[in-house]
């Protein structure tokens, strides 16, 4: 091992196991909060003051980094994270007293910046630019997989979010043409760098995306998930399909238990999709090990349509 | 020819006490370094910090004649044929043919022997021809459009300097990997026309840099790639894909639509550069084809 390499342990002085220390620490049954929001409206501010005071979340004095989902210009679309929700993060994240970031590292544009513009950021967020970082272009440094299960055994990552205590990871709930649903963990494939792997990010596809989410899920186990469900995408997602409006926000410590709760939310079987068994194995995904507060999942349910490749994914509720 | 809006000088107040520059701020990177230098070709000048931009970048080639994007990242990849776009004399004649040798034997994981050879036994059909091979951007991986177009740039300015069929057939291959991933609109996606059935949709920085690496080749089977791009242009919202479509319509005597130069934000180094290079183009002067 080089000197300049981050090992997980040196990776973990930085940052992940900052995670675990500014964090409530992870509880068993893992909690998952189910919030209804009807819209993105002013309303939203209030509602992610609730939502993380639900977590007891201490942060004081923490950076924490928002990391939204960012892929297409289209503004009127629902494929990027609704700039209005982020927004309401970074201002309840700030009134617990924390240092907030924002960073994106988009998987088919290069152009992240414009991309913001395009996506409402510049113009919802009061000094976006000041505040965001492209990680596709930020400092990286190497960090080896402990224990990899796709062919990987190492990744460059970008210190921005080696070196945050808390990172937020902020998807859209929508469909996935490869891994069947993307959400909080998918979402990680957003921080490996572009400016190192290309655009897209071709690397994880061929060692393998169910095992890659896993592993990058491994170096950032507790990160907390903030799921845009009020408004998702269905259909041949994550950019070609459709608004699929829920109104929810999923939101939890446990990012295996959250991504579980989308699924059954959007009427997936999470236990077939395989990144979810991959990194929290069937018990890390049961009904009966995840604690909701909140709305129920069944309350809110809504049937999410599936290309035909992905149609073996389907939950059929009881 | 002159660039009179500053630019220029934008550019060379970004570059890094170490010689390179970042795409915005922070570390040096072998990408915008590259296009730091080619903006100042094209404008027909020289960088003040050329040494330090060139001691930089000699730096960064790795043992295997490659460039890495930026240290500490120890892996050459397809900014390799960025450098291979610098002109001999000033990059060194010696570090420029080992990056062109790392070109010529660098190419996308699906045109492998192995690859094909497993292919064939899974879908008893070979996935593409043995003529189609673009480049990947990182080694062991697939070939897609941005990093092909930069090969043929790059291996096209070597063969007007020393024309080689070895040269000449790699250069066909790319070209034929472009023309084989056309989405069905005319443009370019990042390098899949189709995904589980589904049309791709094209982006305009990846139809403008294939328009450019197909310069020379039938415009008569381009015309829908033309007309995409002039919409592009008119729709534009990035001054980066503003700049790649002008340079690929330009490489194609198509006079360019849409807003004038310079009127959008340029974020980026490789954005101003970018739009520096195309300013010259549109003068008569396409850095990337000379």
């Amino acid at each position: 091992m080089r000197r300049r390499d981050f090992i997980l342990g040196s990776a973990a002085a930085l940052g992940l196991a900052g995670c675990n220390r500014t964090a409530a620490p992870p509880r068993s049954p893992a909690l998952v909060k189910v919030t209804r929001a009807a819209a993105y409206s002013q309303d939203l501010y209030d509602t992610m003051r609730r939502v993380l005071a639900a977590h007891k979340l201490n942060v004081r004095g923490r950076r924490v980094v928002l990391k939204p989902n960012l892929v297409e210009f289209e503004p009127e679309s629902t494929i990027n994270t609704h700039p209005m929700l982020v927004h309401a993060t970074l201002e309840a994240f700030r009134e617990l007293g924390a240092s907030v970031a924002i960073a994106e590292g988009p998987g088919h544009r290069r152009c992240t910046l414009d991309l913001a513009d395009a996506a409402g950021y510049f113009q919802t967020i009061p000094g976006f630019e000041d505040l965001f970082t492209d990680l596709n272009l930020d400092e990286v440094s190497r960090v080896r997989l402990p224990h990899p299960i796709s062919r990987l055994s190492s990744l460059y990552l970008p210190r921005t979010i080696l070196g945050s205590d808390l990172l937020v990871s902020m998807p859209k709930m929508k469909t996935h043409h490869w891994a069947g649903a993307t959400l909080s963990m998918k979402n990680l494939f957003g921080i490996v760098p572009g400016g190192v792997y290309g655009w897209p990010k071709n690397v994880l596809h061929w060692a393998g995306i169910h095992q890659s989410i896993a592993d990058l899920h491994s170096l950032f186990p507790n990160h907390f998930a903030i799921v845009d469900g009020i408004v998702g995408m269905d259909g041949n997602g994550p950019i070609q399909g459709r608004p699929k409006p829920v109104g929810v926000i999923v939101s939890g410590q446990n990012p295996v238990a959250v991504d579980a709760t989308c699924c059954r939310i959007m009427q997936i079987e999470p236990s077939r999709v395989a990144y979810l068994t991959l990194a929290g194995g069937l018990e890390g995904i049961a009904e009966k090990n995840i604690q909701q507060i909140g709305e129920k999942p069944d309350s809110v349910a809504t049937r999410f349509e599936l290309i035909m490749e992905m149609r073996e994914l389907r939950r059929e509720r009881a | 020819m002159e660039i009179d809006n500053g630019a220029l000088e934008n550019i060379r107040a970004a570059q890094n006490p170490d010689g390179g520059w970042p795409y915005h701020k922070g570390g040096s990177w072998t990408e915008p370094t590259v296009y730091a230098l080619l903006a100042h070709q094209a404008a027909r000048t020289t960088a003040p910090g050329s040494a330090g931009a060139l001691a930089w970048l000699g730096a960064a080639q790795q043992n295997d004649g490659g460039w890495t994007p930026r240290p500490p990242v120890d892996q050459s990849t397809w900014v390799t044929a960025l450098a291979a776009m610098l002109p001999p004399e000033t990059i060194g004649a010696q570090r420029h043919a080992r990056a062109v040798e790392w070109l010529l034997h660098e190419s996308g994981m699906e045109s492998s022997p192995l690859f094909r050879l497993s292919s064939l036994l899974r879908d008893g059909k070979l996935p593409e021809g043995p003529d189609v091979s673009g480049w990947p951007w990182y080694p062991g991986t697939a070939a897609w459009a941005t990093p092909t177009c930069l090969g043929i740039l790059a291996l096209k300015k070597c063969y007007w300097r020393r024309p080689s069929s070895r040269l000449r057939e790699r250069i066909e291959k790319a070209q034929a990997f472009l023309l084989s991933r056309r989405c069905a609109d005319g443009g370019w996606n990042h390098g899949s026309a189709r995904s589980l059935g589904y049309n791709s949709d094209s982006y305009p920085e990846t139809t403008g840099q294939a328009l450019l690496a197909l310069a020379g080749t039938d415009a008569g089977k381009l015309q829908d790639s033309f007309r995409l791009a002039q919409r592009f242009l008119r729709e534009q919202r990035s001054s980066g894909g503003a700049a790649w479509l002008r340079l690929g319509l330009l490489a194609h005597q198509q006079t360019p639509a849409g807003a004038p130069l310079f009127s959008m934000p340029c974020r980026t180094v490789p954005d101003t550069a970018l739009t520096i290079m195309a300013a010259a183009a549109e003068q008569g002067y396409n850095v990337f084809l000379e």
